[in-house]
């Protein structure tokens, strides 16, 4: 029966529309995914190397072991958020002679192929051999290998059940999240010694080896736990969690009232973000996007060298969130457009719209990242001209280009990894996105006068402002040659 | 009202419609049958200016549906799913709707209450979103939104299908008396022959993108329609 489920859904990802229009962004993707293994290898074979240069004098395979906790709880969170639970259509198979059990199983260990499962492996099957082996019996490298297996493993289940169980939940994930991440920087600032106990734990284990047994039997435990949840709720209406929605009170907002036909497009927009999935999920990735500079302004190398990186930053932070949104400014609606073109909606109208939705989420993006004023005036500085240039130059680019995606989204699906509906004008569009404020700022560092260097970058955003009519303008007739195609996309289910 | 000349469509170099010439008068009902393939969506489509004609236009009034956008101000239409906001209460919609068309809240009003027989009670008041409506009720919603405006012209691609024996019964009467009033230039297309031929003046048979037949209503039109398909099936059979 497996066999049949595993050829099913191999054909249902191979048949999928997305494959078969979307080669530069298939070859694209996998490339990434290459250097990322790469990557991880090459991690993976220097590891004991670079511990030893940060923490000289120490056992590389203690401090390693150390991580290795934090690690399992940091997997936990990300997990939650990204990991896909499984897409399988139970409802097709309920109704015919197929043990539910089996149907259960298949669910379930459908999540073993996530690629969360696989991404440590790549570091810690050379770390295994090469130092835990060289170190201990090439026995305890096999042990330990099987021993982190099993901890990805309860990750997993435990991961996807905590999803399913409590996605509709979103203030205890919020909890759970934030304890984590507290636990962590308890552990960096050496209140509680996380890594001290992991490193503990997992050091006795290479002692004595079989206490393997230990998380094996929490995996076990997980999994029943987990089986049994899905088994009693495989009636498709409550695995399918649609519940019915709580109605909330967008509609109920007067000022959008107030201003006419565009007020009820932005309470549309509104809408549609907050009461479909996949539009709400890309609402989560928001912190992300604000965090972003807490990676690179702690750190002395980049605040003196690297300030094209942080130029890259600020564009990001102020316009990560618009161009979520831009990039398929009209392919949110692909499931309604047909009636917004027979509508009397006005195009041009309707164009402005976006642009003003943009405008509202970079500036409120911009707005929450003025606290990184505390790394220095520059970072403000810098954030408020690539602020400039993201509302003034980048979302006509962005909202030009998304006339090029005619690929329909499928509201009802989570976003993360998600490429569904990805189309490679989405992949064209980041890249220059990104990489132009910089060039324009090196010429300038390199004749000393970096200020006017940023200067430039929201002079250029401002420029952009006040030619919008011109622009909006530009992105209307180009629309107008694009909806019939896109309209055509947007209808392939 | 809505006239069209030369109008072809291709898909990948093979002619999915071809109507050289076809002339719906004002306030006439227009009902379009033909199988599966046959080219009616692809039709009502090319009215609605949803796809690019590869040859030939339609005229709407006096405008070129692909020209020009006055006619959307008074066209009405339902083609499919395509066509709801699903993640919508239908309140809501049909607020937007109106809200889109200049109705007044007294027009809302008077909407529900010349509704609220087809509704019966399962559409409005029920803090449901669209999507979580059976098949039929999200049929309700689009084809009431639809006829909100009080259209000159509507667009209606299969209004009976997946509709409860009741709520085709009622459809029936409120496109009949839109009809008699004369006012509405209706294109309906249905499988139904015996819905389809009581309600509509014409009724037009479409076979690969071809016109094959049209009728204008007389006693025996249902007969006539029903003969071309038998007819077909003879043919079939016998070749």
């Amino acid at each position: 029966m497996f066999r049949i489920f595993v050829r099913h859904q191999w054909k249902e990802a191979l048949r999928s529309t997305i494959w078969h229009k979307n080669v530069a962004a298939n070859i694209f993707i996998g490339f990434l995914f290459l250097l990322m293994i790469f990557y991880l290898l090459l991690i993976g074979i220097l590891i004991d190397r670079i511990l030893a240069d940060v923490y000289p004098g120490r056992n590389p395979a203690e401090m390693f072991n150390g991580f290795l906790l934090l690690y399992f709880l940091a997997d936990l969170v990300i997990r939650f958020y990204l990991q896909q639970v499984s897409a399988f259509h139970i409802s097709s198979y309920l109704h015919l002679p197929i043990r539910r059990r089996t149907i259960v199983h298949y669910v379930e260990l459908k999540t073993v192929l996530s690629i969360f499962n696989i991404i440590p492996f790549f570091i810690v099957i050379p770390f295994a051999f090469i130092v835990v082996g060289r170190q201990y019996a090439p026995l305890d490298a096999w042990i330990y290998l099987i021993t982190i297996f099993l901890m990805v493993m309860v990750n997993n289940f435990l991961a996807t059940y905590l999803k399913r169980q409590l996605s509709s939940r979103p203030r205890i994930v919020a909890a759970a999240g934030l304890a984590v991440v507290g636990l962590i920087l308890l552990n960096y600032f050496g209140i509680l010694s996380i890594s001290g106990f992991s490193s503990l734990v997992f050091g006795y284990l290479l002692i004595h080896p079989q206490l393997v047994a230990i998380p094996a039997a929490i995996l076990f435990a997980v999994y029943a736990v987990h089986y049994y949840f899905l088994k009693k709720r495989l009636y498709p209406e409550e695995i399918e969690t649609r519940k019915r929605q709580k109605m909330d009170s967008i509609s109920e907002i007067r000022y959008l009232k107030g201003l006419g036909i565009t007020g009820e497009i932005m309470a549309l927009e509104m809408k549609l973000m907050w009461r479909n999935k996949r539009p709400k999920t890309t609402i989560y990735l928001f912190p992300l996007f604000i965090l972003y500079g807490l990676f690179f302004y702690p750190q002395e190398i980049y605040m003196n060298q690297g300030t094209g990186l942080l130029i890259f930053v600020g564009v990001f932070m102020s316009g990560g969130m618009m161009l979520n949104y831009l990039n398929y400014a009209f392919g949110w609606e692909s499931n309604y457009f047909d009636a917004l073109l027979t509508s009397r909606i006005d195009m041009e109208r309707y164009i402005r719209v976006k642009f003003i939705n943009s405008l509202i989420i970079s500036t409120l993006c911009f707005i929450i990242t003025i606290p990184y004023v505390f790394f220095g005036w520059r970072i403000l500085f810098i954030n408020f001209v690539t602020f400039l240039y993201n509302i003034g130059f980048l979302s006509f680019v962005l909202l030009y280009m998304a006339t090029f995606n005619k690929k329909r989204i499928d509201l009802s699906r989570a976003s993360a990894f998600n490429y569904q509906g990805i189309g490679a004008s989405n992949w064209l569009a980041m890249l220059p996105a990104f990489l132009f404020p910089p060039l324009v700022y090196w010429p300038f560092q390199a004749i000393g006068l970096p200020y006017v260097g940023f200067m430039v970058i929201g002079v250029i955003g401002l420029i952009g402002l006040s030619l919008h009519r011109v622009f909006l303008q530009m992105i209307r007739s180009q629309f107008e040659k694009r909806r019939y195609i896109m309209a055509e996309g947007f209808r392939v289910r | 009202m809505i006239v069209v000349k030369e109008l072809t469509k291709k898909y990948s170099g093979e002619i999915v419609l071809n109507i050289p010439s076809l002339t719906i008068a004002k306030g006439e009902s227009f009902g379009l049958v033909g199988n599966n393939g046959a080219g009616k969506t692809t039709f009502f489509r090319l009215v609605l200016d949803l796809i690019r004609a590869s040859s030939g236009s339609v005229f709407s009034g006096e405008v070129t549906v692909s020209r020009n956008e006055t006619w959307k101000q008074y066209t009405g239409s339902y083609l499919d799913e395509g066509f709801l906001i699903d993640f919508l209460t239908p309140e809501e919609y049909f607020q937007f709707v109106a809200r889109i068309n200049g109705l007044t809240q007294g027009d809302i009003t008077e909407f529900y209450d010349r509704f609220r027989d087809f509704f019966n009670d399962e559409i409005v008041a029920k803090k449901k979103l669209i999507r979580d409506l059976s098949k039929g009720n999200q049929k309700k919603v689009g084809i009431a939104a639809a006829l909100m405006k009080e259209p000159q012209v509507l667009v209606l691609d299969e209004p009976f299908n997946s509709l409860d024996p009741t709520s085709q019964i009622r459809l029936k009467l409120l496109l009949n008396e839109l009809n008699t009033n004369g006012e509405t230039t209706m294109l309906i297309s249905s499988h139904d022959l015996k819905h389809v031929t009581e309600v509509c003046d014409r009724i037009v048979i479409l076979d690969k993108g071809l016109i094959v037949k049209d009728i204008f209503k007389s006693e025996n039109t249902l007969k006539e329609v029903e003969d071309y398909f038998y007819t077909q099936i003879y043919r079939q059979t016998t070749s």
